[in-house]
């Protein structure tokens, strides 16, 4: 029996409440005590269409999809048709054969089959056929051995705000689906089970919202926003938080708006953020320019998603790092940073208000949908630890007009900030070149000296830039580099593979701009082989490390481009393909 | 306080426009207003766009604010929800404003926020040397439309009405004190203020001059009756062949986008970031 260690995908139509019902389990998961990671799939409409949920538990934190899925719960035969190639053998399916029949090919006979008219008992038990999704928690329920105490208490939780009756109704479907596998597989068992450990304090929390918390701890109290998936959550979490603490949301006409308006808020001295997604993040581009030349700290979360044009909007893609890293005409200091857990998102949009701050640039937060959308299990934020650095800011009190020059030139770059309303600190703030009181300028010696104190502060941060994180074997002859989401399957493939005595190491980048070139030249030393793992088609990623680093033998692309994040596997065989290591890999 | 003068309000930064233009008009009524209204130049937050009018921003004394083509407006409206306490204007041209800026137009004018807008329409792009801009008449003659602007002019003060414009106004560059008084009742409306000033580009337009706006404004408080709470006399008025009205076309009072988003007396920008921590920690039980 395969213990503690479980992928569960839900498969249905958009809109039947696999999405409630797969936060349900990944609930009763985590308070089992293990590790839980999710993964929604699911289509650019509201009802109908397929769509999926996947609950992975297992004792291992911060990994992120498994290899396959273990237990495929089908609302339809759409979902066995879409997903029964990814099935583990040995995994068991709960198909809902009320109205379909699964046969022929897609009947796998290497995984087992519960075949339970879930509708029908739903309609004829509970009297409502919406409650086939609670059954379907009873019946799974039994199959691996979820604690029943925690599973009522956390219905029960889910629905009490719908009333006592809804709550009736939900406990009924539970034991429904619990009584029909006592009577009806008793003998057919699933081959899976659950050891409780310790919940302990932790979350359970989704990207988005560890981004909206540390945008609001940082000091955050203005955003502009313009709905897109999947950046939308963070707009929603501001709108309802952010006024409680005195800060304002604003649901702007398009990007264009979200991102003056940050802008504008970010100019007249209050932390401010905006949150997009490729096609909103394109249209950004000229106000980013605008925020580099006058040297505005405005914060950007890009949440991306498969593009290009509108693209795949739910699901995931690393295709936007160029677009973040060069987009826009002429020049300008920014930095990216990039979040490879929901810890670092919140971590990492803390450091991304500092150093906008401290170094009066655009900061951009790169995340994508599969991190950003996703749950995890997690350690409550070190809120504590968190220090708010305003930089050169000049806030209260006076300066005195005439010697007060807003793009004074400093050592480090970076001037001295008055917002509007401190007596004396008039100027121009002009995205046309201008000198060091603002006066619009196009003189050649000026203009040298401007780029020069803007581009510079790309070098005089870099201490202050968060860190690339080793992972595995520090000296191993095999190397990973990527980011982001892949950060999770990444890290377990390191585990398994250094497990079956192919050491490897891995480094994941935070910042990816100003690029990382000294910590990447570093790992690359005495590495036989250095895989690059990303999702997109053209090797953003691989592309830059090849610009700083040379032409390198040992570099080699592992890129996934079909909207859908990593399963380790897919790491796991590409490196043993071209590095021949020849280990048997055991998949768990 | 010390009585302000416009002098007060200038800068030492010499002007760019061309002799003549009508956007000399505007700076020095704008100058002129607020030293009326006895603002001082750290209390203004002034936001132009891009253009010949956008220029202005840089001869006005203030927090002044040189931003992208267009999007004048968008800022304007976080800097005065970033601090209530600041007098906000925004100014640009008729492109800035009524074509590339349009988007922006009537959704600042639906929000509501406590700021002041002047658009200076010279019914050209004067930067660009002479180009139909979104107010051109049908059939002006321009570098990109040599056979005649095939469209219709824009009626930006009729579009700003539709959207619920809760104060217009509309003066002359040749009538400074009108002017002055037009920006001093916009400046002191609660709301969301528009003065479309008509200023003459004496380098391309040679058709809608000094001289042919002279025989074609009238004043709406020389007509018999008229009164500027009435939405469809407003409207009337302003969509009327002929003749183009000007002074204060209409005025109503509704709630701030301040007050409606239940923004706090103190300004943002000036809360303390430190005190709100103690709040923070509750807000995880619902991820426990």
């Amino acid at each position: 029996m395969i213990v503690n260690s479980l992928e569960v995908m839900f498969g249905g139509q958009a809109g039947d409440g696999s999405l409630t019902t797969g936060d349900l389990i990944a609930g009763v998961f985590k308070r089992m005590g293990l590790e839980v990671y999710t993964y929604k799939d699911f289509p650019s409409r509201i009802r109908g269409g397929h769509t999926n949920y996947v609950i992975r538990a297992s004792e291992s934190k911060d990994y992120g999809m498994a290899d396959a899925v273990d237990a495929l719960v089908a609302f339809d035969l759409e979902a066995v048709q879409e997903h029964i190639d990814e099935m583990r053998p040995g995994g068991f399916v709960i198909f809902d054969n009320t109205s379909e029949v699964v046969d022929g090919a897609l009947r796998r006979d290497d995984v087992t089959w519960y075949e339970i008219p879930l509708a029908k008992i739903a309609k004829a038990e509970i009297g409502l056929e919406l409650v086939r999704n609670t059954i379907c928690i009873g019946v799974l329920g039994a199959l691996i051995g979820m604690d029943s105490a925690i599973v009522r208490n956390d219905v029960t939780g889910v629905y009490k705000r719908k009333g006592d009756k809804v709550v009736d109704l939900n406990i009924r479907a539970i034991e429904a689906g619990e009584a029909y596998v006592r009577e009806h597989f008793a003998e057919r068992p699933s081959g899976y089970g659950l050891q409780a450990k310790t919940d302990g304090d932790r979350l359970i929390m989704m990207g988005n919202d560890a981004i909206a918390y540390g945008a609001l701890v940082a000091g955050c109290r203005f955003m502009a926003g313009y709905p897109i998936t999947p950046a939308t959550d963070v707009l929603e979490w501001m709108s309802k938080e952010l006024p409680k603490f005195g800060g304002v949301v604003v649901q702007a006409e398009d990007e264009l708006a979200a991102i003056t308006m940050t802008l504008g808020a970010a100019f007249t001295g209050v932390r401010a953020m905006t949150a997009t997604s490729g096609p909103g993040q394109a249209l950004m581009t000229e106000a980013i320019g605008l925020a580099g030349v006058l040297e505005i700290p405005v914060v950007v979360i890009e949440c991306a998603r498969a593009g290009p044009s509108t693209g795949m909007p739910t699901k995931t893609e690393q295709s936007n790092l160029n677009h973040l890293i060069y987009s826009g005409h002429g020049e300008i200091p920014r930095v990216v940073l990039a979040p490879g857990t929901i810890t670092e998102s919140f971590d990492l949009t803390v450091a991304a208000f500092n150093l906008a701050e401290r170094w009066q640039l655009p900061v951009f937060l790169l995340t994508e949908q599969a991190l950003c959308q996703s749950k995890a299990t997690l350690p409550p934020f070190d809120i504590d630890a968190v220090r708010i650095d305003r930089g050169k800011l000049i806030d209260d009190g006076e300066v005195t007009f005439g010697e007060y020059k807003r793009f004074a030139f400093t050592d480090d770059g970076v001037s001295p900030r008055v917002i509007p309303g401190v007596p004396g600190g008039m100027h121009l703030a002009a995205g046309s070149e201008h000198n060091d009181a603002g006066v619009i300028t196009e003189n050649a010696r000026n203009r040298a000296r401007m780029m020069e104190k803007r581009m510079g502060k790309l070098v005089a941060m870099r201490d202050e830039l968060p860190r690339a994180v080793l992972h595995g074997v520090a000296d191993a002859d095999i190397g990973i580099i990527g980011y982001g989401s892949n950060t999770g399957p990444i890290a377990e493939a390191v585990d398994r593979l250094s497990a079956a005595g192919v050491p490897v190491r891995f480094l994941q980048l935070r910042t990816l701009w100003p690029f990382p070139e000294d910590e990447i030249r570093i790992f690359v030393q005495g590495a036989q082989h250095v895989f690059v793992v990303e999702n997109n088609f053209t090797g953003q990623l691989d592309r830059l490390i090849r610009t700083v680093v040379g032409p390198l033998d040992a570099l080699h692309g592992v890129r996934k481009y079909d909207g859908r994040p990593f399963r380790p596997i897919e790491i796991i065989e590409a490196i043993q393909r071209t590095a021949q290591t020849g280990a048997a890999m055991e998949v768990r | 306080m010390a009585t302000m003068t416009a002098k007060d309000f200038a800068t030492a930064t010499p002007s760019w426009w061309c002799p003549g233009c009508g956007d000399f008009g505007v700076l020095s009524a704008l100058k002129q207003a607020l030293a009326e209204l006895g603002k001082q130049p750290h209390q203004v937050a002034f936001v132009s766009g891009i253009g010949c009018s956008g220029k202005i921003s840089g001869y006005l004394h203030s927090y002044a604010f040189h931003g992208v083509h267009g999007r004048a407006l968008p800022v304007a409206t976080a800097v005065k929800l970033a601090n209530r306490d600041l007098t906000v204007i925004a100014a640009g041209g008729d492109g800035d404003g009524y074509a590339i800026g349009a988007g922006h137009f009537v959704h600042a004018v639906r929000r509501n926020a406590d700021i002041t807008y002047i658009v200076m329409d010279n019914q050209t792009y004067g930067l660009t040397k002479g180009q139909a801009s979104p107010t051109s008449a049908t059939g002006y003659v321009a570098s990109v439309s040599p056979d005649g602007n095939p469209d219709s002019p824009i009626n930006g003060l009729a579009l700003a009405l539709a959207a619920g414009a809760t104060f217009l106004a509309r003066g002359f560059s040749a009538q400074p004190k009108h002017m002055v008084q037009m920006i001093k009742m916009a400046i002191e409306h609660k709301g969301f203020s528009i003065v479309e000033v008509m200023s003459p580009c004496v380098t391309y337009n040679k058709i809608n001059t000094y001289a042919w706006f002279k025989e074609h404004l009238s004043d709406v408080a020389n007509s018999e009756g008229y009164a500027p709470n009435d939405r469809s006399a407003a409207f009337d008025a302003l969509t009327r062949e002929g003749s183009i009205p000007m002074g204060l076309i209409y005025q109503e009072h509704r709630p701030t986008l301040e007050d409606r988003t239940g923004l706090p007396e103190l300004p943002i920008a000036h809360l303390d970031l430190d005190g709100a921590r103690p709040g923070y920690a509750a807000m995880l039980a619902h991820y426990r």
